[in-house]
């Protein structure tokens, strides 16, 4: 960084260097891009949940107005998606590209039509009719796992992909200790992130070269570049993945799709560009889904409400197939890995287990798993708190991790870094007026109306590596990020990263940090990504992690170019190397203000005045490096949420009126993102608490196909945020930043669940322990607390 | 097919269309204004909205060939190229009031609309106005901060002028 | 998501709209504002030969004052509903229900005729109708008639109108502008109601003469509650909830996915019980259970 300042731009709230051409509306996301000759796809998609497949008349779709080809699942059946983890005992499920023989779940893809346009495809897709048989389906994850159940995948012995189980050695001896537990069942509904952009991808093969470019809406390009490569079994060098804009992603984004593959093998096959641009119902049930969870948690505790040991099991329906690059235990692992979440507990026994059923299947969403989990710990600490008679906040206070408690090895083997969780639980008290709140809630309770209070902590595991990634038995682990900083003839940089930005402000936030660490003005940086020409390799946005790896990687890089500078110029200036000094713009000889040289300047001698370069100095301004945040166990966010709600005795509707936020993710480069990343994520929570659910009726048949079904947050479901922050950086990572585009997302679901409760809790004790929190589920909480006799 | 002339932008515009042909579908593959965004095509999004006369219109909602002898007015349509954003688009790059951009032009227009019928209202008021255009990204704190902010500067721009 | 091919007509009068709908047959739909129609056909939920767009037909978009009630036409938009001076001063109802119509845009372009002609059973205009003693005014190349409200709406997207007529007007009648109410369940503002009650009501001396309580979304067809009408009717010091209670205990409504039948009986409660609280001026009780 400029040597001789405080950095002109990590810190500061700049505005996103890639509003500019999102407002104008010359962003360029892959339905804005024609290519010449280009096809229009649709996929025909299983009416049944489960049936076997039987002949499927293409003929008069392939004599339609317009149509090029119809393929069905025969002719791509040399091309399958397969994600198989190394957990012992892992039972393989293999995705066809189109049906072959057996569909299994409502949604996947049994044909694709090959159109001149849309709307000629879509006639023809109408004119597609497969004779499906149905087979008994399996829908419920507890009903999957019976032994009457009909399994879903060739030699499985049962739908559960695997069984786990993990257990601290002093577990049985402190549950024999602990004078008092509780258990609660918990159910999380099926639901999904939902970018307001669908799926798109254009595939476009070159025959001469045999290279395939495909356009797609991914987060993860190189990624898919190796799984189209398994998948269609092509070399890496055969493939160009480019994510060009992309609008939103939380995750679903973050797989590889059929669709991906099939318009890369009709491209090769007709010689012709294939664009296929999902439609919002498709989106509904074959875009994965994600979220379905279900616990059963106990807590052993002592007469102060200290947990003494935890245990839980964990259920999750991961629906019909293991996907790419995640497998089908990505949620278990997590959850089991994450749930004694930022408290002191020592004892932790858990099973868990994945299980397939007749469902869309499932991939990553924001928080991937964080939200069941802070759901089920939160509750169970609350239900601790009633037990014992404490103040919600009191029990919390008794048992998070303290600031002497880092690094804390918590029970499942997870390395947390450092945090602030006291001093979070506390800010936020303060900032959300808790003790304001009690007398309000009185008043409310005076005049009948239901008024609740909801308070949660919680840690955010981000930026885990290796050391994270080879224990979760997936096929590729996810380590380190790419970034390459190049400097040109005119003293302008290019900073490309294996990351990609899909709202998370990286463009802005990497340029930021390279402004800084080159010497040059944010206007001088240019940030590109998504495309796997650009750096060789890397897993892309996920997990919380690009600011942390990619901003690591990008100070590596721009640090090894600046060193470059300084020996050119020192071999111009005639000084030492260790005496030349970086500052704006310029390098400079230490205690001699008139030498120096604009940064610009020496970039033009390393790429036209080769003849001035010392002595072994190529004419290369380029480096390339990667950063994997050693040890790789991640840097922990952590933060405090505090919630009111009111709920309508009549007809049992919440409604939010307040939420506060203490965030805690170590320096921050630009506070504008940051909060904006959490109001979203509290949003998306939202939904997770009071809106989102993927309903199916008893055949398996999606009932939440259309956003008059699946209820998104609208502007006026969503309060008003207050925001503060806390600064420990993490002992781990290059700048102690910590990741943090997930945490909004995790609490809300916990904070609300909590509110509700409380709200009710003058007149019984139900258990709040089901989200999303519809307007009659809160009124059958009513009805328990208000029944005779008291709740059940 | 159906010939209609539409003014498109300020921009007279004729063009022969299916009559089944959306405006969404027009505006972006006939016309190449790609700004206009497809989110849903059933209403509930709100990502295509454009005005038509003036007023607030789902471009999915519409065929092309309602929109004969009309004026259709795009996000294009805020801040000509090669000139500064227009006060709406400002504010939003100002208070992040976007994040993958994707809802935005549809945000936009919407907004350009409140400016118009109800330019002094507070909080509670955008965000009954704008319930219509869902973003999955900001958790719409920060859009009814831009849009607080645009409709000051919109009347101090008007006091000025 | 794209519309399945079909014919189109531009009609400019009425009589070339309706002389259309005579020779062209059965699977004609009539484009008004076209959103609930297009909707349906992006998702090809319909399948017209042929589709005949109002937009262009003059004569349909006026607000007119007739027998102290109005005159709506048929393609007045619902946010000129939510706008106009003399739907604000004689039917105040109807003013205050286009409100929760949709969002801005939705209003900008939908419109009363389409969507009483499309008869969706939670809409909110079917429900207006009934309650403010509406009659719908259908024209076809051979005559014009008017049907009542009461008789309008006969089932699920059904109503009286025969495919050869085209609904050119509304009438809804003025005598409920003092004391009217409106109160609807929404998950999320602009949704469509789980139940949606209006009440027009008429008060002579402290006492109700006349009422008329309409409720959407609790069976095929908008209802009206004679019982509830009853209990309403009389010297009333404010019954909201003995209404509410008799309304809940008339419909077994049918449960889906947004809401099980026992709820939405609970909602009819709710919304009952604001509705005429509303119209008799008095205030809500918050205790729920009467």
């Amino acid at each position: 960084m400029a040597e001789t300042e405080a950095p002109r731009f990590f810190g500061s709230r700049v505005s996103r260097v890639q509003d500019d051409r999102l407002l104008r509306g010359h962003g360029r996301y892959v339905a804005d891009i024609e290519l010449p000759r280009a096809l229009a796809a649709k996929f025909v998609r299983s009416y049944e949940a489960h049936a076997s497949v039987g002949d499927i008349d293409r003929d008069e779709a392939a004599e339609a107005d317009g149509v090029s080809a119809v393929f069905v699942g025969s002719d791509f059946v040399e091309s399958e998606i397969r994600c198989v983890s190394s957990y012992e005992g892992f039972q393989i499920s293999a995705q066809p590209i189109l049906a072959v023989d057996r569909v299994r779940f409502a949604g996947e893809a049994i044909a694709m039509v090959v159109a001149d346009d849309e709307y000629l495809a879509e006639d023809a897709a109408e004119m597609v009719f497969a004779d499906l048989s149905p087979l008994p389906v399996v829908l419920d994850l507890d009903a999957a796992l019976e032994p009457s159940a009909e399994v879903l995948h060739d030699g499985w012995a049962d739908n559960a992909y695997v069984r786990r189980a993990v257990k601290t050695p002093g577990f049985e001896a402190a549950v024999s200790g602990a004078s008092h537990r509780v258990t609660i069942d918990l159910n999380n509904a099926r639901h999904g992130a939902i970018p307001m952009e669908n799926r798109a991808c254009i595939a476009d093969y070159d025959r001469g070269t045999q290279r395939f470019t495909l356009y797609t809406t991914t987060q993860i390009p190189h990624l898919i570049r190796a799984g189209l490569a398994l998948a269609m079994d092509v070399p890496e060098n055969r493939i160009r993945v480019i994510a060009p804009d992309v609008g939103g992603g939380f995750g679903v984004k973050a797989q590889l799709y059929t669709e991906e593959v099939a318009c890369c093998l009709a491209a090769r096959e007709l010689g012709r560009p294939i664009k296929w641009v999902e439609d919002r119902r498709e989106h509904f049930v074959a875009a994965h889904h994600s979220r379905e969870h279900r616990h059963r948690v106990t807590g052993y505790f002592d007469d102060d409400g200290r947990i003494i040991a935890l245990e839980a099991d964990i259920r999750v329906d991961m629906g019909a197939y293991s996907v790419f690059p995640w497998t089908a235990t990505m949620d278990n692992g997590m959850a089991m890995g994450i749930l004694p979440g930022p408290y002191k507990i020592h004892e932790y026994s858990v099973t868990g287990t994945p299980v397939c059923t007749n469902k869309t299947p499932y991939g990553a969403y924001r928080g991937v798993a964080r939200p069941a989990a802070c759901f089920s710990i939160e509750r169970l600490v609350d239900q601790i708190a009633r037990h014992r008679g404490l103040d919600r906040a009191e029990v919390r206070r008794r048992n998070l991790l303290g600031p002497d408690d880092y690094p804390w090895h918590s029970p499942s083997g997870l390395v947390y870094d450092s945090g602030s969780l006291p001093e979070s639980l506390e800010s936020v008290l303060s900032l959300g007026g808790y003790e304001a709140l009690l007398t309000q809630q009185v008043e409310a309770r005076a005049q009948g109306r239901l008024f609740g209070i909801g308070i949660v902590a919680f840690t955010e595991q981000t930026a885990h590596t290796t050391q994270e990634f080879k224990q979760r038995g997936v096929p590729i682990v996810f380590g380190y990020e790419t970034a390459k900083v190049r400097l040109d003839a005119s003293g302008t940089a290019v900073v490309s990263a294996s990351i990609h930005d899909h709202g998370q402000g990286l463009e802005t936030t990497l340029a930021q940090i390279a402004a800084d660490r080159l010497g040059l003005d944010l206007e001088q940086v240019r940030v590109e990504y998504g495309d796997t020409n650009q750096v060789a390799y890397g897993a892309g946005t996920f997990a919380s992690r690009s600011a942390v790896l990619a901003g690591g990687a990008v100070t590596r890089a721009a640090d090894d170019v600046v060193a470059i500078l300084k020996q050119v110029a020192a071999h111009d200036l005639e000084a030492a190397i260790d005496d030349i000094v970086l500052e704006t713009g310029r390098l400079s000889v230490k205690g001699s203000p008139n030498a120096s040289v604009a940064i610009s300047e020496i970039c033009r001698l390393v790429y036209q005045r080769p003849e001035r370069l010392p002595k072994g100095v190529e004419s290369s301004l380029e480096a390339s490096r990667t950063y994997d945040a050693e040890p790789g166990t991640g840097a922990y966010t952590n933060a405090a949420h505090l919630s009111t709600v009111e709920v309508d005795p009549m007809t049992g509707k919440t409604e939010v009126l307040s939420y506060a936020i203490v965030e805690d993710c170590g320096p921050m480069i630009n506070p504008m993102i940051v909060e904006g990343q959490i109001f979203g994520g509290v949003a998306q929570g939202i939904g997770t608490a009071l809106f989102e659910e993927f309903l199916y009726d008893e055949n398996g048949q999606p009932l939440s196909s259309t956003f008059s079904d699946y209820l998104i947050p609208t502007m006026t479901d969503v309060p008003d945020f207050a925001v503060a922050h806390l600064e420990t950086p993490s002992p781990f990572t290059i700048g102690g930043i910590k990741g943090m585009g997930e945490g909004g997302a995790i609490a809300p679901g916990a904070v609300i669940a909590s509110a509700v409760e409380d709200a009710l809790s003058h007149l019984g004790e139900p258990v709040v322990n089901e989200l999303p929190l519809t307007p009659e589920r809160v009124l059958a909480y009513i009805d328990e607390a208000t029944a005779p006799g008291g709740p059940r | 097919m159906r010939e209609i002339t539409v003014t498109i932008n300020g921009k007279p515009t004729s063009a022969t269309v299916s009559p089944r042909l959306l405006l969404s579908d027009f505006l972006r593959q006939d016309i190449g204004l790609t700004g206009t965004h497809v989110g849903c095509e059933h209403g509930y999004c709100g990502s295509c909205t454009v005005h038509v006369d003036g007023a607030s219109t789902r471009s999915c909602l519409t065929l092309a060939v309602q929109v004969a002898g009309r004026a259709v007015d795009t996000v294009e349509s805020l801040a000509p190229d090669g000139e500064a954003l227009h006060p709406i688009q400002q504010a939003f790059q100002d208070c992040h009031g976007l994040q993958c951009g994707f809802c935005t032009p549809g945000l936009l227009m919407s907004v350009a609309e409140l400016a118009g019928t109800n330019p002094e209202c507070g909080r509670a008021e955008i965000r009954e106005h704008l319930a219509g255009n869902i973003c999955r990204c900001t958790g719409y704190h920060q859009i009814v901060d831009a849009v607080e902010r645009a409709l000051v500067a919109l009347r101090e721009a008007q006091v000025d002028g | 998501m794209k519309p399945p091919k079909f014919a189109y007509h531009a009609p400019t009068t009425v009589r070339e709209a309706v002389e259309l709908l005579a020779e062209l047959g059965d699977d004609v739909v009539v484009l008004s504002g076209g959103q609930s129609l297009i909707p349906m056909l992006n998702l090809r939920l319909a399948n017209p030969t042929d589709v005949i767009d109002l937009g262009g037909v003059d004569g349909l978009g006026d607000v007119a004052a007739r027998d102290g009630g109005l005159d709506v036409g048929a393609m007045v938009t619902h946010r000129q509903m939510e706008t106009n001076d003399l739907i604000a001063s004689t039917a105040p109802l109807a003013q205050h229900a286009a409100g929760f119509i949709g969002y801005r845009a939705i209003r900008n372009r939908g419109t009363i005729g389409g969507s009483i002609a499309h008869a969706d059973p939670a809409a909110e205009w079917p429900a207006v109708v009934l309650a403010l003693d509406g009659a719908i005014t259908l024209t076809s190349a051979e005559e014009t008639r008017n049907v009542a409200g009461d008789d309008f709406f006969e089932s699920l997207f059904t109503t009286a109108k025969r495919p050869d007529e085209l609904v050119t007007s509304v009438h809804l009648a003025g005598r409920f502008q003092d004391n009217w109410g409106f109160s609807e369940f929404q998950r999320r503002t602009g949704d469509f109601a789980a139940v949606a009650v209006a009440v027009g009501c008429v008060i002579t001396d402290s006492s109700v003469v006349e009422a008329r309580v309409a409720l959407a979304g609790v069976a095929e067809r908008p209802l009206r509650c004679p019982a509830a009408e009853q209990a309403l009717t009389g010297p009333h010091t404010g019954g909201a909830a003995e209404v509410a209670a008799v309304a809940r205990d008339s419909f077994e409504p049918v449960g889906d996915s947004h809401g099980s039948s026992e709820y939405r009986k609970r909602l009819v409660f709710a919304e009952t019980h604001r509705a005429v609280a509303q119209a008799l001026g008095s205030d809500i009780e918050s205790i729920a259970n009467a």
